[in-house]
């Protein structure tokens, strides 16, 4: 797979890549109607760290990329923000909008589904859990990480609840394609499954950007300040 | 071609009752017998619903023919491959499982990755909320096996988290949802 780079034009950026690309773009206040500009040019326009901006779009479209160079202090605030957008866009757009047609999916079945109820309090649960770790980021974990001070939790730890919201995501995604039955609207189901499945993309993306650049951040931070 | 559906069950009120039920909900008409005399019969139905009494009254005729036999029980004995309806499920659920048996095409990949009856055993304890060590007791294995199966189980459903587990169950009749 090819590398994003400062100099890749970010119209070509988006048409190469999935559409979900747009969202991570859009949280670095960059709205659709890119034009023909280079990263580094439109970086630059709006004051955006281009190597920060780079590595979490190579991060997204590339499972193995690992971002050495922005291993920076520096660069502590830009990624806090950047992950205040993320969670941002979790509470006010892709989790209401699986909720929203999961409620549709069981208020129109056709018959009693029971199923279909059982799925939706799992998706309740899962939603829980990322409403605490949210919860925790913007109370605990962030300020702790900006002010340089050590957190309760382990990265460790954190990273366990990471892992277990992806399998529980996994597993509702598993649970549509392979074990789902009833008599439902097929148009919602699908609504459904696709809502889920960009969940599913964002949260692992989410996880490998914690992984890779902000536990690794957070570490080498505390490992300064005891210095 | 809608498919065909006969009942093999001594117990007529239950017969009737499923017959009634299959009426309904697919406008189909199951025939209902509760003595095999003629085997070549069987043949010419899709789908023999049939209950774990009934089953082994008459396993020499069932048991080559297990592929077509759904079992309405109250626990699964879905081992062999053998369908599995729970017979104390809720009828919407019945009638799903039935729907998914009777009128969507056989897949056998489905039963390539059917859970043995001791995986439904660690499922139905894992579900409950049950620790490693407490199911172990509870079957009298270890807890490495107990763990083996629980690889197994998730390999075989691709469901990794407890929770996930215990909505397959549900779904599943295995555990009730209220339990």
């Amino acid at each position: 797979m090819t590398l994003i780079t400062p100099e890749s034009k970010l119209s070509q950026v988006i048409l190469s890549n999935e559409p979900s690309i747009v969202t991570v773009i859009n949280r670095f206040g960059i709205s659709l109607g890119v034009g023909d500009a280079s990263i580094a040019e439109i970086c630059a326009q709006r004051n955006i760290d281009k190597d920060f901006f780079t590595a979490i779009l190579n991060t997204y479209t590339n499972e193995d990329y690992f971002p050495q160079r922005i291993l920076s202090s520096s660069n502590i605030h830009t990624l806090i923000n950047y992950l205040f957008s993320t969670n941002a866009y979790y509470e006010h757009f892709l989790l209401p909008n699986v909720e929203r047609h999961f409620n549709l999916l069981v208020s129109r079945a056709k018959e009693p589904n029971g199923n279909i109820a059982l799925m939706l309090q799992f998706f309740n649960e899962v939603q829980q859990e990322i409403a605490s770790r949210i919860h925790n980021d913007r109370t605990s974990l962030f300020p702790a990480i900006m002010a340089g001070n050590a957190h309760c939790a382990t990265p460790q730890q954190l990273m366990d609840i990471d892992a277990n919201i992806e399998d529980k995501i996994s597993d509702l995604v598993n649970m549509l394609v392979v074990h789902f039955s009833g008599d439902y609207d097929q148009n919602l189901g699908l609504a459904v499954y696709i809502t889920i499945h960009n969940l599913k993309k964002d949260i692992n993306n989410d996880n490998r950007i914690r992984k890779r650049i902000l536990y690794p951040l957070y570490l080498s931070n505390n490992r300064t300040t005891a210095e | 071609m809608k498919p065909s559906v006969i009942i093999v069950a001594c117990d007529m009120l239950l017969a009737t009752g499923l017959k009634r039920l299959i009426q309904d909900a697919f406008s189909l008409s199951p025939r209902i017998i509760d003595d095999i005399s003629k085997p070549m019969l069987l043949d010419d139905f899709d789908h023999i619903i049939t209950t774990p009494d009934d089953f082994v009254a008459n396993l020499s005729l069932l048991l080559p023919r297990k592929a077509q036999c759904i079992i309405f029980s109250y626990s699964p004995l879905g081992a062999d491959g053998i369908r599995f309806i729970p017979r104390t499920a809720p009828e919407s659920v019945i009638i799903n499982q039935l729907r998914d048996y009777i009128l969507t095409p056989k897949k056998p990949q489905a039963q390539k990755n059917a859970l043995s009856m001791r995986e439904i055993d660690v499922l139905r304890l894992v579900a409950s909320g049950l620790t490693n060590k407490e199911i172990a007791d509870a079957l009298c294995i270890s807890v490495n096996t107990v763990l083996t199966h629980r690889k197994n189980i998730s390999a075989k459903l691709g469901i990794k988290s407890v929770s996930g587990l215990s909505l397959y169950a549900m779904m599943n009749g295995i555990i009730h949802p209220y339990h």
